[in-house]
């Protein structure tokens, strides 16, 4: 079995009062709960945090634990002879520790010795535990679909109730019409539930990738076009890629920066459905050196021109007195 | 050897019954009548006479049961909480589409 430093976990010392064991549980799971946290990792810091708050909130389990030694983290080891038999819980009589037990595992069960003795679990039906996992994909995955490999370590019941990890390798098909978000849920193939309980579900949270070109919203995809000034202010034909392969979009003469440009259904499909939209963000960019040539054209077209861009500023200003 | 998955269900396809909900979502029947009453698990169609749930009630839920365990949150303040991360949820989603809109380059 391999040690865990739950105090460590929750950042206090061993001879630590309840109150500081229950502030430090909460300062942290403040900081690492998935539903609150934008920490990275903070689901696996969760899980330790909650893992060490179980057992050491609990004045017996914490005895228990206490009486198993200080360890390093991560060191295999076996509990003192005698502990087996003061805490008992779980374990019936002729049974013995396996190397797979999993610390956190072995006091959750704990509690539930004590309660019900060795043996009650048996009796039990438990359904299986529900498995969320991330599955990060890319734009052109979403876009036609894919097959992702998960190595997972599934919580399952062994023959006595007792939670341990079991690997479990799948393929799993994820359809077109993914985004980021999106869930997935793939029926009864979490943890097996003990003693005819329903299996768990297992469930595919999708996020996107970041992309050089295309950011989603949704299932609408938005990529950037600039434009020369020329072409912004006489129209052009220009070739944008879109996931489905390249097309030509037909920019109308006078578009002006900050227009999108709508490619219909050159988004991400939808699960049900026809596919969302592309669109092309107009930016108007300059070179940034002109030639001599350019800005004696520049010159003659500000010249020529009796554009004002900041119109505007002088009739509100005037208006303003 | 890997298990090929083929068999996935898209979770907002999908609509539940109280029922279905209580047993997806892992909570106790009486928080769970608790959020509902209070609006803060909603049905798809709150006149039906037979409420459905949908993705958002199955994630709401599963979030209140999760909160419910690790803070030991009753009723009220997880209708407070779950009403702020929606509103946070909102937010994000606006501020994500704005920067989504906006153009890259300078």
């Amino acid at each position: 079995m391999q040690y865990k430093d739950y105090y460590a976990a929750l950042g206090v010392a061993r001879d630590a009062s309840e109150e500081q064991i229950k502030q430090a549980y909460r300062k942290l799971a403040r900081k690492y709960h998935p539903d609150v946290s934008k920490e990275p990792d903070a689901e696996a810091k969760f899980k330790e945090v909650a893992e060490a708050y179980q057992t050491l909130k609990d004045r017996e389990k914490r005895a228990a634990y206490d009486q198993l030694g200080k360890h390093r983290p991560g060191e295999d080891f076996r509990p003192p002879p005698d502990w087996q038999q003061q805490w008992q819980g779980p374990f019936g009589e002729g049974s013995s520790f396996s190397e797979q037990v999993d610390l956190g595992d072995l006091f959750a069960h704990l509690g539930g010795g004590f309660a019900r003795g060795a043996g009650g679990r048996a009796q039990m039906s438990m359904p299986g535990r529900d498995f969320e996992v991330a599955v990060p994909i890319s734009i052109e995955e979403a876009y036609g679909g894919t097959h992702i490999d998960l190595d997972l370590a599934m919580p399952e019941y062994d023959e006595q109730g007792r939670l341990r990890p079991v690997p479990q390798a799948f393929r799993a098909r994820i359809p077109k019409g993914a985004t980021q978000g999106q869930r997935l849920r793939l029926a009864g193939k979490g943890g097996r539930g003990f003693n005819g309980g329903r299996n768990g579900d297992l469930y595919l949270d999708i996020s996107l990738r970041p992309h050089p070109i295309y950011r989603a919203n949704g299932h609408d995809l938005y990529l950037d076009l600039p434009l020369a000034p020329w072409e912004a202010v006489l129209g052009t034909s220009v070739e944008v890629p879109t996931p489905g392969g390249a097309v030509r979009l037909k920019v109308p003469p006078g578009t002006q920066a900050g227009q999108q440009l709508r490619l219909p259904g050159r988004g991400l499909p939808r699960p049900r459905g026809e596919a969302a939209d592309l669109y092309a963000v107009v930016s108007i960019v300059l070179p940034r050196e002109a030639s001599d040539r350019e800005r004696t054209l520049y010159r003659e077209l500000g010249e020529a021109s009796s554009f004002n861009p900041r119109a505007h500023l002088s009739e509100e200003g005037s208006h303003a007195h | 050897m890997r298990i090929d998955l083929t068999e996935v269900t898209w979770l907002e396809a999908e609509t539940l019954s109280f029922d279905e909900l209580l047993e997806r979502s892992g909570m106790s029947i009486k928080l769970l009548q608790e959020l509902v009453q209070a609006g803060g698990i909603e049905p798809l169609d709150p006149a039906a006479a037979q409420p459905l749930y949908g993705a958002r009630a199955l994630t709401a839920a599963r979030r209140a049961r999760r909160l419910h365990e690790d803070f030991e949150l009753d009723a009220s303040a997880l209708l407070l909480v779950l009403g702020l991360l929606d509103r946070v949820a909102e937010l994000e989603g606006r501020v994500h589409e704005l920067q989504v809109k906006l153009p890259r380059m300078i």
